[in-house]
């Protein structure tokens, strides 16, 4: 309705237009403002290139770093559930000791498996792996005690239960030394940590210069359309409607960079994966890089894509308003 | 249509634009306002489209007070105003059509309705063949009847014009206030700001003088 001319009619609402046909061309309306604002940055050609790019490379870092921490995680996710406890048992137990304390100790609650390796076996196994084969061909006797291999349930494979469990453990008669290697695990985890914490401040930084990036473009380009934004004022176009092509050329930025970041990401990936297959095959370890994933592309896109929208919004709200008809 | 009740405007800087202006414009009424350049003639048409807010006073338009629409009631209000400027307004890098159809487009008419009402526009104003050209390409007269088709496209019932025949020679000027005395007669209340005392001169119209921001005569043409 006009707000001085009661009954003039207006085009959205005549009154032969029904719901759906607003609702629709609600959304027809808003498709053309996207696609016009996408192709006008088609038009800019290399300098929304440019734009994009610093776009994509901002939000690269971040992401490659969170992947990479994602993946130490995991790392220290798979140690964690095998962490063992080694029972170093007297050398002077005889069998049936041991054989009773196997039994014992695989009726606890806290215990998933229990293996046992005889001194010989171990004095065996060590003379292939160590490379001491000849020396200790010259012993006389074997200076390996026999060895429990205790695995904790999940439940009970944490730190600090696992710790509980080694006390217990260690009060056992047969039991001359436990160890669980936990501390450094314990380490690694601490500089996951300081790592995650690193990544989220780079990654905070580098968002906060996309959206002064994105802020400033939208700038610009608001400048530059001082004219058209004037005439529009003047013939009654609101400040959302002025401000809407902006918006969406705010969306594709983000859009479009969170694509590049994400292309790139993908390429590092693909680059780092043969040398850090090096590093794990030096540790014996069977472990592929985890690359971006369905989840984790939507988190970026969607990221950058409420990064454009908070950087042309910013943008938008200052400066539209600002260009009034004089 | 348009009533000014005391109105005064000072710009910040102490120039006085306006001092107590008075008048009515009826509905369906067409009206010339005149005087030399500096007299208030553009201030008076700005605090009718809300460029400019009065420092004291009330405008009114069809019996609401300009004064009570809020910042972001003024979008709607120049919808019902059909402006038309000396120097057009167009967008350059935009054709005839895209101009024209800009009101409708910030409307939402569909692009069924949008196309018939541009078309009927320009058929008003004898540029029907010019739909697709850009307005570089035409002439200054044809450039102002594209500003004219773009004010009435969506059927204001009030236009403004200011200095619509500025750069234009008489026999053009004429032509365009042809124009508007055809809208006129279809209804529309009509007020033009022209320092063109020449064709004001030719014509029966109200007019209204404006000197050093004051309303010096207001009465139709023939009687100055």
């Amino acid at each position: 309705m006009s707000l001085l001319f009661k009954g003039r009619s207006r085009g959205a609402q005549l009154s032969q237009i029904s719901i759906l046909q607003r609702i629709q061309m609600f959304f027809l309306s808003h498709l053309r403002q996207a696609l016009g604002s996408l192709g006008e940055m088609w038009r800019a050609g290399a300098a929304s290139l440019m734009t994009i790019g610093v776009l994509g490379l901002s939000i690269t870092l971040p992401s490659t770093l969170y992947i990479l921490v994602k993946n130490a995680e995991q790392i220290n996710a798979g140690w964690d559930q095998a962490s063992e406890i080694s029972l170093f048992l007297k050398a002077e137990t005889s069998k049936q000791h041991i054989d009773q304390l196997l039994t014992r100790i695989n009726s606890w609650p806290e215990v998933s498996k229990v293996t046992y390796i005889p001194a010989d076996d171990a004095l065996n196994e060590f003379k292939t792996l160590s490379g001491f084969g000849d020396a200790i061909a010259y012993l006389d006797k074997n200076p390996l005690p026999p060895v429990v291999l205790v695995a904790p349930t999940e439940k009970h494979a944490g730190p600090a239960a696992a710790r509980l469990l080694l006390d217990k453990l260690r009060s056992e008669r047969e039991v001359d030394i436990g160890k669980l290697d936990l501390e450094w695990l314990q380490r690694l985890d601490a500089i996951l940590t300081v790592a995650k914490e690193l990544v989220t401040m780079i990654a905070l930084l580098l968002f906060l210069a996309v959206v002064l990036i994105i802020g400033n473009t939208i700038r610009l380009n608001i400048l530059s359309k001082k004219d058209e934004i004037l005439v529009m004022k003047l013939v009654g176009a609101t400040d959302a409607f002025i401000q809407r092509p902006f918006m969406y050329t705010g969306f594709w930025y983000g859009l479009l960079g969170g694509l590049l970041a994400w292309f790139t990401v993908i390429c590092l990936l693909w680059w780092m994966s043969s040398s850090v297959e090096a590093v794990s095959a030096l540790y014996q370890k069977q472990f592929t890089l985890t690359g971006v994933d369905f989840s984790t592309l939507l988190i970026m896109l969607s990221t950058s894509v409420v990064l454009g929208l908070v950087g042309s919004m910013i943008s938008v709200k200052r400066h539209v308003s600002a260009i009034e008809p004089k | 249509m348009i009533k000014f009740q005391q109105v005064s405007k000072t710009y910040p800087g102490g120039q006085q634009a306006l001092r107590k202006v008075d008048f009515h414009i009826e509905p369906g009424e067409m009206a010339f306002l005149t005087g030399h350049s500096g007299a208030g003639k553009s201030t008076l048409l700005k605090l009718i489209s809300l460029m400019e807010r009065p420092t004291v006073g009330k405008v009114l338009i069809n019996g609401h007070d300009l004064n009570q629409i809020s910042r972001r009631q003024i979008a709607y209000i120049r919808r019902d105003i059909g402006m038309i400027f000396q120097s057009h307004q167009l967008l350059m890098d935009k054709s005839v059509f895209d101009n024209v159809a800009l009101p409708l487009i910030i409307e939402g008419y569909s692009h069924k309705e949008t196309s018939k009402r541009v078309h009927a526009a320009l058929e008003m104003v004898g540029l029907r063949d010019k739909v697709k050209n850009l307005p570089i390409m035409l002439s200054g007269g044809e450039q102002q009847r594209v500003g004219i088709a773009r004010a009435v496209v969506n059927k204001p019932p009030l236009l403004l014009a200011d200095e619509p025949t500025g750069n234009l020679d008489p026999k053009l000027s004429m032509e365009i206030i042809r124009l508007f005395e055809d809208f006129n007669q279809a209804g529309v209340s009509v007020f033009i700001a022209t320092h063109d005392l020449g064709l004001i001169a030719r014509m029966k119209y109200r007019t209204l003088t404006l000197k050093n921001g004051q309303m010096i005569t207001d009465g139709l043409s023939q009687d100055f």
